[in-house]
């Protein structure tokens, strides 16, 4: 569904050699996923298997959202590295105000979200208004949010869930959506997605501006349909499209819009490209940089309550090294880490990435040791290819 | 130059080119032991190119003609090589650690040891023997950030020569000195001079250069005009060789109709952030519609620092109060400024002015998304049609919005700037150095513009370091000295001469009041 009008998407605005380069490089991933895929499956077929698939689209699902929070963080420059703790943190209050202080997980979830963003609101003041580099306040924070977690859950496992009866934040990964609601979902994105089309190229011909053959438009919408509709298919196979899905879904299509369409989207990518220039051309760069944090810190209670649910209980450990994850998804998929360069549907598929890997040695029983060693590898390796390939670009 | 002096060094025919412009078009210029030979010129003329040639910072290869060092031909492949052959520059900019002493400042990276480790005992006595030997009075304990400016010059220059320089180039060196800090600089640089050190000074300060040099040669365009002696001549034949520049009919000022004052400055005061003293003083001066006033001075006179400050993007404001079409504008932000009707273009394009790894389109309507957004969205549409009308206006030569500004030429990068500033609608626009680094096309492009923006109705204010720009561009002068208002000229009043004069800061509170 990312697929409308990107014909003014920064990514696409590169001029003819970057664009090479980087469509060179959305081919490597394709092959680096597809090698993945190829080889857990070779080394256990249940890898494909509609069950694990499912279970893979909840993970992908959590480690997504993360990272396009993330894509907004570092867009503008900054990182962050307390967002696994953060995860813990606010995944653990929503955890305790519903088993232990028998909230609706409704009301516990909305107050743990709002506590979520001021922290991020405040970590963001403290960067653009005190100049405190990001890197040093979100490690403090890493420290700070898990300890934190660790008191709110007594240093205790905390269940979402109250005995048998399931509740908001339980369902978040463990309802599925029935197959004709499912159905009925890919057919009102597509329409979604044509009426946007369909909109778009009209107004730009009103305008005078290029508009794409019909036939190319038409091409892209119809093999984005199928993909669609074959993941549904497969859900099906085993219990529906999970609800976290459609979560990572409807969050994916709003920072799409945020990055693609918005003003504020616009200044992310100016001010990571040149702060000083973006300053000059009267870019309110303070409130665009603690804004983004704000969504940051939304998205973290989001994964938090899916990641907690996942889970079925806040533990000690739960988030731990998933900034890393973010991080790596984000370089993976494309993104720069100095700034000004990125895009949606790289970071999702660098999210896939990420959590296929993990997805897959968990299948196959690898120890933790060399789950933290290979995760470490990935990440190094991403980060060295996105400085090889900006090195080239200058 | 008849004497029979051996130059100890000398640079022949020197030719440096930088992509579409040649900085230096043949100059000649020699230093003989033991003298103080100055440099004078106009922002431009080629000095600091010069020095850069001299210190090895240009590499040899990278020009043509040739230095000469005690007769022998010196090919210097960079700073080290000048270092090692004796040349050493004291810039601007110092480079020594405000965190250690002046004793480890002046061993820095030469630390004299003793079984692998520093000898400290020894580093203290080098630096205590340097500075009695050159009557410096400092002790080598002292902490490098506890001393004043020009104290910490001195440690410069004593690092210089403990590495056994015989010439000194000093890049003015007297900018940020106060008086009495001149004068100790000047007694040291003449006990040098005794000692048979040559010195290559560069100052924009005539009475200085006239106090303490034996010849002064004069840059101009590239080129150097004369060599004199300091003795022989005056402050007024310096001037006179420093700006007899053409003035040709490349500027098409068509003077529009002056309407209501649109912006207006009174008693500006302004401090420097970082530094902390006053870099702005009492500035005042108003712009019409349909104006264009020329704001000229030396490089440091502030020019930039008051557009900068007046569009909210530097210094504090300590005292003053500013109008903007009526209503008063106290110290804005950039996004308030540019609402109110103030843009700038600044001087540094590529750094302020340009995401150069975005598209033409991205970089034209960055500045005014606002305008062009309902409900929080971008309206594409009428972006792309935004930007397509003002890039056909301006004629920015571009394969298409989508291609990424660094690859446009300087010319048509600066029209993308100014289509980027032009597109929120301002009513005063601010031009910091328009045409600089341009081809001649692009410029007279430029002008055009100029006279466009003024026959509608909006105000311009130009800095520009070419005199003959800001005389033929300019409806009304002022030349700004050291952080004041050094003078103000009609288009009628203004020559070379007296602009120049009034950047130096010689005839202060004379000219017209516009």
């Amino acid at each position: 569904m990312e697929s409308a009008d990107t014909t003014m998407s920064p990514a696409a605005t590169m001029a003819e050699g970057s664009t090479i380069r980087l469509a060179f490089r959305d081919f490597s991933m394709l092959i680096a996923l597809l090698a993945i895929w190829a080889f857990f499956f070779w080394m256990s077929p249940a890898f494909l298997s509609p069950r694990n698939l499912s279970n893979l689209a909840v993970e992908l699902s959590i480690t997504a959202v993360l990272a396009l929070g993330m894509l907004l963080i570092i867009l503008p420059g900054e990182i962050d590295l307390s967002i696994g703790s953060g995860v813990g943190l606010f995944g653990g209050v929503a955890a305790v105000l519903i088993f232990n202080q028998n909230w609706p997980a409704w009301q516990a979830m909305g107050l743990a979200m709002v506590l979520a963003v001021l922290v991020w609101v405040g970590m963001g003041a403290l960067i653009v208004k005190q100049n405190v580099p990001s890197f040093i306040i979100t490690l403090a924070g890493l420290l700070v949010f898990r300890g934190l977690q660790w008191l709110v859950i007594s240093n205790s496992t905390i269940p979402v869930q109250v005995g048998d009866r399931a509740n908001l934040c339980s369902m978040l990964t463990t309802w599925f959506v029935p197959p004709v609601v499912g159905y009925g979902l890919v057919g009102l994105v597509l329409a979604i997605v044509v009426a946007g089309t369909g909109t778009s190229r009209r107004r730009r011909r009103k305008y005078g501006c290029a508009v794409e053959p019909a036939e190319a438009a038409f091409l892209k919408i119809f093999l984005a349909g199928q993909v669609l509709l074959l993941f549904v298919l497969v859900c099906n196979e085993y219990r529906g499209l999970p609800l976290s899905a459609v979560i990572l879904g409807v969050t994916a299509a709003i920072v799409w819009l945020i990055t693609q369409h918005t003003p504020f989207g616009r200044y992310l990518y100016a001010i990571g490209g040149n702060e000083e220039a973006a300053f000059i051309s009267g870019i309110p760069v303070d409130r665009v940089v603690i804004a983004a944090f704000g969504i940051m810190g939304l998205l973290v209670a989001l994964g938090g309550f899916m990641q907690t649910a996942y889970a079925g209980a806040s533990t000690p450990t739960i988030g731990e090294l998933q900034e890393l994850d973010a991080i790596a998804a984000c370089v993976i998929g494309g993104t720069s880490l100095k700034g000004g360069r990125g895009t949606v549907v790289g970071v999702l598929f660098g999210a896939l990435i990420m959590a296929s890997l993990l997805n897959g040695m968990t299948l196959l029983g690898v120890t933790p040791e060399l789950k933290y060693i290979a995760r470490g590898g990935v990440l190094a390796l991403a980060v060295w290819m996105d400085v090889r390939l900006n090195r080239q670009g200058r | 130059m008849g004497e029979m002096v051996t130059p100890i060094l000398e640079a022949r025919k020197i030719v440096k080119r930088f992509p579409g412009v040649v900085a230096l078009k043949g100059v000649s210029f020699d230093l003989r032991p033991g003298e103080i030979h100055a440099l004078c010129g106009e922002n431009g003329a080629g000095k600091s190119t010069l020095i850069k040639i001299l210190s090895g910072l240009h590499a040899c290869g990278s020009y043509e003609g040739e230095l000469v060092l005690h007769g022998r031909p010196l090919a210097l492949e960079g700073v080290a090589a000048a270092e090692r052959q004796g040349i050493a520059v004291i810039c601007q900019e110092l480079a020594l650690v405000p965190q250690m002493t002046v004793a480890e400042n002046i061993s820095l990276g030469r630390e004299p040891r003793r079984l692998g480790m520093i000898d400290w005992p020894a580093v203290q006595a080098r630096a205590g023997r340097l500075l009695k030997q050159f009557a410096v009075d400092l002790s080598p304990g002292a902490c490098l950030a506890g001393l004043g400016v020009g104290q910490q010059q001195l440690v410069e220059i004593v690092k210089a020569l403990s590495k056994e320089s015989r010439i000194l180039i000093l890049d003015e060196p007297t900018a940020a000195l106060a008086e009495h800090e001149v004068r100790v600089l000047l007694r040291i640089l003449g006990d040098l001079r005794q000692r048979g050190v040559s010195l290559i000074y560069i100052s924009h300060k005539l009475d200085e250069v006239l106090a303490i040099a034996d010849r002064i040669t004069v840059l101009r365009d590239g080129q150097s005009i004369t060599t004199v002696a300091a003795k022989a001549t005056t402050k007024a034949e310096l001037i006179r060789h420093m700006v007899g520049r053409e003035i040709t009919d490349l500027y098409p000022r068509r003077e529009a109709g002056r309407g209501q004052p649109m912006l207006e400055v009174e008693g500006l005061s302004v401090r420097h952030p970082q530094q902390g003293g006053l870099r702005l003083k009492g500035i005042s001066f108003r712009v019409h519609a349909g104006e264009v006033l020329g704001l000229g001075g030396l490089m440091g006179a502030g020019r930039t620092e008051l557009l900068m400050h007046l569009f909210g993007a530097w210094g504090r404001r300590v005292a003053g109060e500013v109008r903007l079409k009526g209503q008063p504008l106290p110290d804005p932000t950039p996004p308030q400024a540019i609402r109110r009707g103030l843009v700038l273009v600044t001087e540094d394009r590529r750094r302020y002015g340009l995401h150069l790894d975005q598209s033409v389109g991205f970089n034209l309507a960055l500045s005014s998304l606002g305008r062009i957004s309902h409900a929080w969205m971008i309206d594409q549409a009428h972006e792309h049609q935004r930007n397509r009308e003002i890039s056909q206006a301006l004629r920015v030569k571009a394969a298409g919005l989508d291609i990424r500004v660094g690859t446009l030429s300087g010319g048509n990068q600066q029209k993308v700037v100014l289509g980027k500033v032009l597109l929120t609608e301002p009513a005063v626009v601010f031009l910091d150095e328009p045409t600089r680094g341009i081809d001649v096309g692009a410029k007279v492009e430029i002008y055009e513009l100029i006279n466009r923006l003024t026959q509608q109705g909006q105000a311009v204010v130009l800095v520009s370091s070419e005199l003959p720009e800001l005389m033929g561009m300019s409806d009304r002068i002022l030349m700004l000295h050291e952080g004041m208002i050094g003078g103000e000229f009609t288009r009628a009043q203004a020559t070379q001469e007296t602009l120049m004069a009034a950047a130096m800061g010689e005839n202060k509170g004379q000219g017209a009041r516009g």
